[in-house]
């Protein structure tokens, strides 16, 4: 009895048209309700952004050609059936030159032979080896997966907190089981067992059964890492109901606004979280400014990375003076380095892990949630928190 | 945690969870019962329970007790209107206003969609803090849900079994020809008891709201749950449901707590068909004439 609606946001934004300009689709394919809606709609916001940008700038200069750039932006739901009908909305009706997107390992499995065959670069957030494989030349990503993070992070907390037995809970998905690998073999690196461990469907709500399970076993430390931003809220919040004193660490996927709203500052207190990049950056405050005021709220910590992103391809596409040759842009985008944007500078890397130079880098910190907010208490590399 | 406290806490998880099930399944049920008709839109009137409860309770910051009340008001006229407007005309064809209904949800969850957006809004607690019995450990929060929930289920009931309209209302369910000629006028019963059915969901979300938060899919799980429970409790039958969402969060409870999620929803569906095998009318339900 499924009821959902494939939700179609086509905005024009039609600033700054010159006469002669010829137009240019970019679209998006991200989980803009339900769980992940966090972050697909920063993904959204930031791609908005970056359009925004270019068309108040006159368009976007290739060659001898000046576009306008128009979104066609779909919601994926979190679900790899809706990411692919997305997908091929936007390669064979919209055509879009490249996608922002999809979020999360199980859509991106499902859908990048589909990219690759037509040869549209993709920005993803999702976490499987798959995105960065060799097969697949075009798929990028813009936020470091816990593959990459995770043990210089939890190497720092668990010998800042002392964590002995480590409980956690993931989606019972390709997201989910890549991520409860990830995490388990970085606690086993850094000395503490990390063996309860269970997995729930996406959309539940009522975690206090399988969290009484894992308390059963004698953890002092919950995991937060896998569940989508308003999970892990409700996961830290039933954790407290519980009677749950000890450490609650989120080591990946920036949720922090999210759990703090649902689970409120009190539950929060004392919580180890990731940060995508160093918030303190004068040009991160800026781009967090402007993001909220464009949208109000809060501003989720992917929206600064994949803006970055985007703006490389743009990059790209003026360098090769090309929006058609993916081939020439992906090497014009290759060339890039020390790339300025919101949250800080940005490199490729990979090479020594997946054989490709196709994930962003940008270094990111661990936070500690005081009084409601969380504060950068060490900065990392691909080697260590300090 | 010892063996006893751990059954002790998934008892208590269970309770709360089927307490939830049995009111969202009373009034799914109560429908059924009266009107033959599958409201698929039940779910969502548990999620605009919970935007009411939200609005009044997190916005307007009014008192609990009046957020309930106006919660059963709003959703009970709203839901008479519709059965009024929307199901009365279709009333001859079953299947046809079992389609209304399914319209009529996806109308409900995309306006919220549309008015409130996606993102789940979190709501704070009516009752805060923990209690302690040893090494158990409840919150507040949950036991005011299974107190509050027992609350309305015996009022409901005896309203039912005491009240005129009550006894009217179980009348048509029983034999609507055999209720029009003792003089019940139908025509009033049908808009009344949807509206309560939906008001008694619409609580259900409320009571739910500061424990999982509000978005516009709030109703799809509760609304599977009731399936489950009104088919295991028998169609139509009320003691049937409340039984019916007791047993279902028990099992829920006691399997993930005890086998893991996976497990536990493997075993809530294996139990469900094998007392259908054994009682294919359900728990409590009876054989149609």
């Amino acid at each position: 009895m499924k009821k959902t609606l494939l939700c179609l946001t086509v905005s024009a934004l039609a600033l700054g048209t010159a006469a002669g300009a010829e137009t240019m689709t970019v679209g998006l394919v991200a989980p803009l309700s339900g769980g992940g809606a966090a972050w697909g709609t920063a993904m959204k916001g930031a791609l908005e952004l970056a359009v925004e940008d270019i068309n108040n700038a006159g368009g976007l200069k290739v060659g001898d050609t000046t576009y306008d750039i128009r979104i066609a932006a779909y919601d994926s739901h979190y679900n790899p059936n809706d990411a692919v009908t997305a997908v091929n909305r936007l390669v064979f009706e919209d055509e879009a030159t490249f996608i922002v997107g999809p979020l999360g390992s199980a859509p991106l499995a499902a859908l990048v032979p589909t990219t690759t065959e037509n040869k549209k670069i993709t920005i993803t957030g999702g976490f499987t080896p798959i995105a960065m494989a060799e097969e697949h030349p075009y798929s990028f990503r813009a936020v470091l997966p816990t593959q990459i993070y995770a043990n210089p992070q939890i190497s720092y907390v668990v010998t800042e907190l002392g964590a002995q037995k480590v409980g956690s809970l993931f989606p019972n998905d390709e997201t989910g089981q890549t991520m409860s690998n990830d995490i388990a073999s970085a606690y086993q690196n850094a000395g503490a067992d990390a063996s309860a461990v269970d997995y729930y469907e996406r959309g539940r709500v009522d975690f206090v059964p399988l969290l009484t399970r894992l308390l059963a076993q004698g953890i002092d430390t919950f995991e937060l890492d896998g569940s989508p931003p308003q999970t892990a809220g409700l996961l830290v919040r039933q954790l407290r109901e519980l009677g749950f004193t000890g450490n609650i660490v989120r080591t990946g996927g920036d949720a922090t606004d999210d759990i703090l709203a649902v689970a409120g500052a009190e539950a929060s207190e004392g919580l180890y979280v990731h940060m995508e990049y160093d918030g303190s950056l004068p040009s991160a405050q800026a781009y967090q400014t402007r993001y909220i005021d464009a949208y109000g709220g809060t501003m989720n910590a992917f929206s600064p990375l994949f803006y970055t992103t985007i703006n490389m391809i743009f990059e790209g596409m003026k360098a090769a003076g090309t929006i058609d040759d993916t081939d020439a842009i992906i090497a014009e985008m290759g060339k890039l380095s020390d790339f300025d944007g919101p949250a800080g500078k940005a490199n490729w890397m990979g090479q020594e892990i997946w054989g490709t130079m196709r994930q962003q880098y940008i270094p990111y910190a661990i936070g500690k949630v005081s009084g409601g907010k969380p504060e950068v208490i060490a900065t990392c590399d691909l080697e260590k928190c300090e | 945690m010892d063996l006893l406290t751990l059954l002790v806490q998934s008892g208590v998880n269970g309770l709360v969870i089927g307490t939830m099930y049995a009111l969202m399944a009373i009034g799914f049920t109560l429908v059924f019962g009266i009107m033959r008709v599958v409201n698929f839109a039940h779910g969502e009137f548990y999620m605009i329970g919970s935007f009411v409860a939200f609005i009044t309770y997190a916005q307007w910051h009014l008192p609990f007790a009046m957020t309930l009340l106006i919660t059963i008001a709003v959703v009970g006229i709203a839901g008479a209107l519709i059965e009024w407007l929307l199901i009365r005309p279709l009333r001859a064809d079953e299947l046809t206003g079992m389609i209304a209904t399914l319209g009529i949800s996806v109308v409900l969850q995309n306006s919220a969609l549309m008015y409130f957006g996606a993102s789940p809004r979190p709501m704070p607690d009516v009752v805060s803090g923990l209690v302690r019995f040893g090494p158990v450990v409840f919150s507040w929060s949950r036991i005011f849900v299974i107190v509050a929930a027992a609350l309305v289920i015996g009022a409901f009931w005896l309203f039912m079994q005491k009240s005129r309209t009550g006894r009217a209302m179980r009348a048509v369910a029983q034999d609507r020809e055999a209720a029009l000629i003792q003089g019940i006028d139908v025509e009033r019963i049908f808009p009344f008891a949807f509206g309560m059915s939906v008001a008694l969901a619409a609580v259900a979300g409320a009571l739910m709201a500061p424990v999982f938060s509000v978005s516009p899919f709030v109703g799809i799980t509760p609304m599977l749950k009731a399936f489950i429970v009104v088919i295991l409790g028998g169609l139509g039958s009320i003691p049937g449901a409340v039984l019916g969402g007791l047993l279902l969060g028990m099992i829920e409870s006691f399997g993930a707590t005890l086998f893991g999620a996976l497990v536990a929803d493997m075993l809530q569906l294996a139990l469900v068909i094998a007392i259908l095998l054994v009682r294919p009318t359900g728990l409590m339900g009876r054989k149609e004439a």
